[in-house]
């Protein structure tokens, strides 16, 4: 098993309406975009995890819901929401 | 010269030749037994085995250090009391445990209320471990791996055949691809003195290693006949035949992410082989050490595991004399600090990666590379023209040195080769001429290694403020007496 930009929109969407208590239609997909980060946690560590200090590629999902954006930040192994109430989550990794 | 003296001439010489055919019959002997052992280790690779797991089930939920006065039998009576199950005991750390919670109560919780018995307890932690359900691949079949010959090194040829070593600017650096000449290690110079040694072991503390990698495969360590297998008290024996597994605790430290294979080519890929690239090191024991799974990140649990396995390793007799650790974050582990200095009390330098967010570490601490022990080193990232990478982090007070770490090339998944950048990519430089130095001076301490590393730096301008001595490694001066 692994991730895609579809999937992982799929997910993130699921998992947001689900902490808010909305529907998913009710969630906007504002950007989808290719990007380079930090390290291996996609620059989101969660807890006292530790990633390898790699640079790498992955993709930035900004949802909207309530007129306020929501980051998160996958790639093939993983799906992870960023700073949400100041803390990074893990959603689902293989 | 009478005739009987001719006779007895006549008759050494005889018999120098004839001893001069047994011993050359004798190497070859010797090279295909050897041939033989690494054939041999091919084919018996094992397949791991597919775990799938999940956080309840098999992951302790914090680390707690009992007072040195407080029995274990004691320690296992408490956990209890609070149903909690003491589910594993960090042997390097005296006292340090880890605690599952039965009642799946909240880490920070479960520790704060550990942490709260201060005549018992010196801290408690939480250990976060954030894989939902992890599964591992099957190993590809490796038994079309080629093994080449062990190769016997001409001193007096300092630059290798390995086909892509043009591209290793980290190395040798002639202002190709834009870069400026001579922002490198100088390894060709390092080289003359010393190629590294088998006897030198160095544990890469990583996503694993790709032990079957055609340009690895003669430098990774196998656990000697003579060191008895790993016994945890907890998991009981484990056959590290070719280091440890963390993450699914067995003796297979297999890469699936490919940033392990990365760090442990940089520092002793097979040199003049023909194959690929040239690590710092031609010749050297790799240890593989898996903590992190095959996204690239894990637990502080398990990282405090293998390093508890490599102190292990080193009681047992096994030359382990560097850790590589190109991970890391900016969450502080008292447990993870405690295992660290106990590396260093059994003579292991501890090289670590600064950390890839253009911060600076003195303001932002970044761990482990921030522990002020005596055996760490932290790493920042330098470009091809010997500018600080654009993601390194910092830190004049707390970032020791700097490498080259940004468009690096090394060894990949599957017999590959990619570039990569990241102080990830840094921390193996230095970590490679730490081996380089103690194959130079086997009886080096750990101290002296050290120092060694950060007293003989190119200083340049662009380090300046942002790195303690202001400098980048270079082998060759670090060779030099």
């Amino acid at each position: 098993m692994s991730f895609n930009q579809e999937t992982s929109t799929q997910k993130a969407k699921q998992d947001l309406a689900e902490r808010l208590g909305i529907g998913e239609e009710d969630i906007e997909t504002s950007s989808i975009v290719e990007k380079e980060f930090s390290d291996m946690s996609l620059g989101a560590t969660v807890g006292d995890e530790m990633a390898a200090q790699m640079i790498s590629n992955g993709w930035s999902i900004n949802l909207n819901a309530d007129g306020k954006n929501y980051e998160y930040r996958g790639d093939k192994y993983q799906l992870r929401l960023v700073d949400f109430d100041g803390a990074n989550y893990m959603i689902k990794s293989y | 010269m009478n005739k009987n003296n001719i006779w007895i001439h006549l008759g050494v010489a005889v018999t120098l030749i004839g001893m001069a055919a047994i011993i050359g019959q004798v190497r070859n002997w010797q090279t295909e037994i050897s041939n033989q052992r690494v054939n041999k280790t091919i084919r018996k690779v094992q397949k791991p085995i597919a775990v799938k797991r999940t956080l309840s089930e098999s992951e302790p939920e914090v680390l707690v250090k009992f007072r040195s006065d407080v029995k274990l039998s004691e320690i296992k009576r408490i956990a209890a009391k609070n149903n909690d199950r003491v589910e594993d005991e960090i042997e390097s750390v005296q006292n340090l445990v880890s605690i599952d919670d039965l009642d799946n109560l909240d880490a920070t919780q479960v520790a704060k209320m550990y942490g709260s018995m201060t005549d018992l307890v010196e801290y408690a932690e939480p250990n976060y471990v954030i894989n939902l359900e992890q599964e591992i691949d099957e190993v590809k079949d490796s038994s079309d791996v080629i093994a080449d010959d062990i190769s016997l090194f001409d001193d007096k040829a300092s630059a290798p055949n390995d086909p892509m070593f043009n591209e290793q600017w980290a190395l040798n650096n002639e202002g190709q691809n834009g870069g400026k000449a001579k922002a490198h290690l100088d390894a060709l110079k390092a080289w003359l003195k010393t190629k590294g040694s088998e006897d030198v072991v160095v544990a890469v503390l990583d996503t694993g290693v790709d032990y079957t990698h055609k340009d690895l495969i003669n430098n990774i360590w196998l656990r000697p006949e003579n060191v008895p297998a790993y016994v945890d008290d907890e998991i009981g024996a484990i056959d590290d035949k070719r280091g440890f597994n963390a993450d699914a605790n067995s003796g297979d430290p297999m890469d699936q992410n490919g940033h392990g294979t990365h760090c442990a080519g940089i520092i002793g890929a097979e040199g003049n082989n023909e194959i690929g690239i040239a690590g710092v090191n031609w010749n050297v024991q790799i240890m593989p050490l898996k903590f992190l799974g095959r996204g690239g990140f894990g637990s502080t649990k398990n990282a405090i595991e293998a390093i508890n396995y490599a102190i292990d390793r080193k009681k047992a007799g096994v030359n382990i004399r560097v850790i590589n650790a190109s991970w890391g974050s900016t969450q502080y582990s008292k447990a993870l600090e405690d295992a660290i200095r106990a590396a260093g009390e059994q003579g292991i330098l501890f090289i670590a990666a600064a950390g890839n967010s253009s911060t600076d570490n003195d303001s932002r601490p970044h761990y482990p590379s921030n522990f002020d022990l005596p055996n760490v080193i932290s790493v920042a990232a330098l470009d091809r023209n010997d500018e600080m990478a654009s993601f390194s982090n910092f830190g004049a007070k707390t970032v020791h040195i700097a490498a080259p770490g940004k468009d690096i090339l090394s060894s990949w998944l599957n017999n590959g080769f990619r570039e990569a950048s990241g102080t990830s990519m840094a921390t193996p430089q230095v970590v490679g001429v730490a081996a380089l130095i103690v194959a130079n001076n086997p009886k080096i301490k750990v101290e002296s290694l050290r120092k060694k590393l950060l007293n003989s730096v190119d200083k340049l301008d662009s380090l300046e403020g942002k790195v303690e001595n202001g400098g980048r490694v270079n082998a060759a001066k670090a060779l030099s007496e």
